[in-house]
């Protein structure tokens, strides 16, 4: 799925969060977006997801030819437009994705069943999240509210990945996690975008994490796309480290 | 910086708490309409306070009218206790964000617990008092005593709010403690309605007589009284604030019911379930549907055992009441809770018109609740079933699509297991609250006038089934005017939540 930014604003107040000329995610992509606080990252994931109104412009996802025969999609959308690509993306950005009030085996299920699929393909798509979730996670008698900060990011992770969606927009997924968990989703996260051929987006303030997994990234500064940086090579760790180095 | 300054700069973040929050400091119409609503009763107390010296005079003759008000005490302070529960909040609740900062907790605790205790709102009364003692206590008894049975009224409110705190926080710690003021307000009604004559007459207008004449015994008697009540507040909300700060809590769930019989619904088979969990794990939404079922309960055994609201009007009122409450409590603030997880369920598609019809399945189907309640009442015919089953359908199939419109419109998010005080809600919620209390009244005396008892309750009925057989019709119009403006009720659930 490729998703298209074009002319893309938003403020707040006097304040720019983003601005967007043109830019282009292609399909299959694994898209790192890098950058300080308030630079834009979240607040462009939450347009691409339809959550804020934006200024001006507007998001696109543009299916592939193997997507359209497939019948996934119908043709390009406007995420503002229409709630078809909400079928095809899996997203967490905070925890106001969570029902807190359900345990996050129930909370599987939920997102399982309201999206189609059987408790069985549940199950299965779970165990290659074992190790990740370390055991405390599954099986736990806890309301989501009542996990960690770190359990809590798993259960979004995975539940945004239940779907095994086309496109899969993970804000700071690498927050709060400890350094095991990190080190499982960074290569669950590039397994699945290898497997599945889904355009991945990740933010994140963990650099070495950011150029360890995406081998193109997004450097934002004020709601601008200031370098797009190729990192198919691995080499974006420098150029990123003279940038944010005071 | 001295006590004195510390005191100060917490009023002033608390008068700030309240002026800056979202929902408050935007609605304009919500600020007016709170000073109306109290300035408007407030003259009910005063036209009352006037009015009633005169009438019991007339009613009870020989007897001075004070008396006869000094008599209702209790029935009073239940009022007074109930009148609390949205708008006062617990000390506890008030403390918690400096919970970990270097202040003494002592300090804290007394500070909120004394300006908890002897709020302002403890003289309310007193826009009734004050005429009804001029009129009939200060020509009999004279300046001195006429200040002071005031002065005994206030000491009684006092200690109501007292325990009314310490039932709140009760309440906080295991809900099943609401039982409590159930059990003992319950009790006292029945002991006051169940005799020929009120047991309880005789001692409170002892006591409010004591007070006028400044008997010590009596007011010593009722300081100690508060005394203890502020003592027991005290002990039980530091220990809470404690467990707060070493949080240790019983986090393992019970038992996960799994509500398998719903699975044949599919998709809307899983919102139902978060429905039912949704009222069954947080403590706000159950504390709300509990209060909802008691209302209920307590006007069907006060129908049941005395004729006080044997009247027409109130009988339609107290019927309509029973269907409408839970919806009223519940559904006047549809999606506020869900405010809390918005941003998830607006990353599925049609995730929130599956939603509204589960609500809607949901809460036509607790209507049933009501019904069963006031069973003995039709039994004994006590009470119509006609305009039972009138009002249980129009409910369903008028009011609730009235009352689900407030989905397009709510966009401050409710906290799930805080307490709820009545500075938030908004215009609409003001609106469509009063018009579904009334509303339905109006068109059910038209009806009965003009086809009579019977028929006019099957037309309800008919209107009712209308509503509910076009109920996918309206619900999706509600879907799709809530899309329409998703932006800014999504801005408005992220800017309250966490306030």
């Amino acid at each position: 799925m490729k998703i298209i930014v074009d002319n893309l604003k938003k403020t707040f107040g006097e304040k720019v969060a983003v601005d967007i000329e043109h830019y282009e995610i292609g399909d299959g992509d694994m898209l790192g977006l890098v950058g300080n606080n308030g630079a834009g990252k979240s607040t462009l994931f939450r347009l691409m997801l339809d959550l804020v109104r934006a200024d001006g412009g507007r998001v696109l996802m543009q299916p592939s030819e193997a997507e359209l025969s497939a019948g996934l999609a119908s043709g390009t959308v406007n995420v503002s437009l229409t709630e078809e690509w909400k079928d095809w993306t899996g997203a967490y950005v905070d925890e106001s994705f969570l029902i807190d009030y359900l345990t996050p085996d129930e909370y599987f299920q939920f997102i399982g069943r309201i999206s189609g699929r059987s408790d069985d393909d549940v199950e299965v798509f779970l165990g290659d999240f074992e190790q990740f979730m370390a055991g405390e996670v599954k099986g736990q008698k806890k309301l989501i509210r009542n996990l960690s900060a770190g359990n809590k990011q798993k259960v979004g992770i995975v539940a945004a990945m239940l779907l095994q969606p086309k496109v899969l927009i993970l804000d700071e997924p690498f927050n709060f996690l400890d350094p095991s968990s990190q080190s499982a989703i960074k290569h669950l996260l590039k397994d699945y975008n290898s497997r599945t051929g889904a355009t991945v987006l990740v933010s994140s303030h963990n650099l070495q994490h950011t150029v360890d997994i995406c081998p193109r990234i997004a450097l934002f500064e004020h709601g601008v796309v200031i370098r797009d940086i190729d990192n198919s090579d691995g080499q974006a760790a420098t150029e990123l480290e003279n940038y944010f180095e005071v | 910086m001295n006590k004195l300054q510390l005191y100060r700069l917490l009023v002033a973040q608390q008068q700030i708490k309240n002026a800056r929050h979202p929902m408050f400091d935007k609605n304009r119409f919500m600020k007016i309409l709170m000073w109306f609503m109290m300035l408007y009763y407030a003259a009910i107390l005063v036209f009352l306070g006037s009015f009633l010296p005169l009438a019991l005079r007339g009613v009870y003759p020989g007897v001075a009218a004070f008396h006869v008000l000094d008599g209702f005490l209790v029935w009073l302070l239940i009022v007074d206790f109930y009148a609390r529960l949205s708008l006062q909040e617990t000390p506890v609740q008030q403390i918690r964000p400096y919970r970990l900062l270097p202040l003494r907790r002592s300090f804290l605790m007394n500070i909120y617990l004394l300006r908890s205790g002897f709020s302002i709102g403890n003289v309310f009364w007193w826009f009734m008092l004050v005429p009804f003692g001029a009129i009939g206590v200060l020509p009999l008894l004279g300046w001195g005593s006429f200040f002071l049975w005031l002065m005994g009224w206030l000491l009684v409110c006092v200690a109501n709010g007292f325990w009314y705190l310490f039932c709140r926080a009760l309440c906080m710690k295991n809900l099943l403690w609401i039982l409590l003021p159930l059990a003992v307000h319950g009790g006292l009604v029945a002991l006051m309605l169940l005799p020929d004559k009120n047991p309880l007459d005789m001692p409170c207008t002892r006591l409010m007589y004591g007070y006028a004449n400044g008997n010590i015994l009596y007011i010593m008697c009722t300081l100690g009284i508060i005394f203890l009540l502020y003592h027991a507040n005290y002990t039980l909300q530091m220990s809470m604030a404690y467990n707060e700060v070493a949080k240790k809590e019983d986090v393992e769930l019970k038992s996960a019911t799994q509500m398998n019989y719903l699975n044949r619904w599919g998709a809307l088979g899983e919102y139902l379930k978060m429905e039912v969990k949704l009222r069954m794990r947080n403590s706000q939404v159950r504390m709300t549907f509990l209060i909802g079922i008691s209302f209920i309960l307590f006007f069907s055994i006060v129908q049941y055992f005395s004729d006080v609201y044997s009247g027409a009007f109130m009988t339609s009122f107290i019927c309509l009441y029973d269907y409408i409450v839970l919806g009223l409590m519940t559904l006047v603030s549809i999606m506020c809770f869900e405010g809390n997880y918005m941003d998830g369920l607006m990353a599925r598609r049609e995730s929130i018109y599956a939603l509204l019809r589960a609500k809607y399945y949901f809460n036509t189907s607790i209507l049933v609740f009501p019904l069963l309640i006031v069973l003995p009442l039709i039994v004994t015919g006590k009470a119509s079933l006609w305009m039972h089953l009138g009002y249980m359908s129009m409910t369903a199939g008028l009011l609730y699509p009235m009352i689900f419109q407030m989905a397009v419109y709510n966009n401050s998010t409710l906290p799930l297991n805080q307490k709820i005080t009545g500075k938030q809600g908004n215009t609409m919620q003001q609106i469509i609250g009063m018009s579904a209390l009334f509303l339905p009244i109006g068109i059910e005396k038209i009806l009965v006038l003009l086809l009579g008892n019977v028929w006019g309750y099957v037309m309800l009925m008919a209107i009712g089934a209308a509503g509910m057989a076009t109920h996918r019709i309206w619900l999706r119009n509600i879907y799709n005017r809530f899309m329409a403006r998703r932006y800014v009720n999504m801005d408005g659930f992220r800017a309250s939540r966490n306030t």
